[in-house]
């Protein structure tokens, strides 16, 4: 089974997450792929004390999520495979975490971005990281909530998606 | 004066101000800060040290008080958690509340955060525990 959704979201493991997305999704394992977080002893126990028992909770560095990826150590799980930002998601793929499809929760604003959508702002950088997952095969879609419509993140770039 | 900011998803905090102000009268050193769908994590920060400047948390500390654990607003503030100081209680609620403010003057933060915690579980009943038996 292993990857059930893989999404950027530079919350990380918050309100949406437990109380929307894991019931919807029906997954027993939460992985956070994250070299700030795993550094951080205290934001790390936090994070994880959070996530109700009967999930089970990786919350490790890009390389050491990739490594249990390509192990197949997290075969028999399902899994939602959370992400800070666009630049972590094309080192994941490149580092063996075999997503095809990429959801994009919450990018939110800061300087330097160009807003898309209320929870979607990319600057260059980022948006070339995107366009590189996406010719590698990567199928890109933008919903913040499970009770949003999943929306192709090129209609956001159009100035398609919702306001 | 110990300082309170109630830190939420959406306009819980500011509505939880507004209800102790309709039970109480006003009250000074309270400030709330809500996650907004479109507010991103930087810009949170800001307005929750915005906040903790405002209800005096340098000279006489502060509580934050979140709705969730385990949600944005808990998340955020644990950054900035200095044990003795600065506390951070999650699930706040009403009794929880009006209860800091009847007793900040009495405790050093930390008993005082501990206190409330108390006071805030002491807070949640169910109703019809407190039937006598059969009757419920």
């Amino acid at each position: 089974m292993s990857i059930i959704l893989t999404r950027i979201d530079n919350r990380l493991i918050h309100g949406q997450i437990l109380e929307a997305w894991v019931p919807h999704l029906q997954v027993d394992c939460l992985v956070v792929a994250n070299n700030e977080i795993a550094a951080q002893t205290l934001q790390r126990t936090l994070m994880a004390a959070a996530v109700p028992k009967s999930i089970r909770v990786v919350i490790a560095s890009l390389p050491v999520v990739a490594e249990l990826f390509v192990r197949h150590e997290l075969d028999a799980a399902r899994v939602l495979l959370l992400l800070a930002n666009p630049a972590d998601a094309l080192a994941a793929h490149r580092g063996g975490i075999p997503f095809a499809e990429l959801n994009l929760g919450n990018l939110h604003y800061a300087a330097g971005k160009e807003r898309y959508s209320c929870t979607v702002a990319l600057d260059q950088n980022e948006l070339d990281d995107l366009r590189q997952l996406e010719a590698v095969g990567v199928r890109i879609t933008s919903r913040c909530l499970p009770s949003d419509a999943d929306c192709d993140w090129k209609k956001l770039l159009d100035g398609g998606g919702q306001a | 004066m110990i300082g309170v900011v109630v830190f939420t998803h959406a306009q819980m905090g500011t509505a939880l101000l507004d209800a102790v102000r309709m039970i109480i009268g006003p009250v000074a050193g309270a400030a709330a800060v809500a996650v907004r769908r479109e507010a991103g994590v930087e810009e949170l920060r800001q307005e929750l040290a915005a906040a903790l400047a405002e209800v005096g948390a340098a000279a006489h500390g502060a509580i934050i008080m979140t709705d969730m654990f385990g949600g944005s607003p808990a998340n955020i503030s644990t950054a900035f958690l200095e044990p003795g100081r600065i506390e951070v209680l999650t699930g706040v609620n009403l009794p929880m509340l009006l209860k800091f403010f009847s007793s900040r003057g009495n405790f050093p933060v930390p008993v005082l955060a501990a206190n409330l915690r108390d006071h805030g579980r002491q807070g949640v009943v169910l109703a019809s525990d407190l039937l006598p038996h059969g009757q419920a």
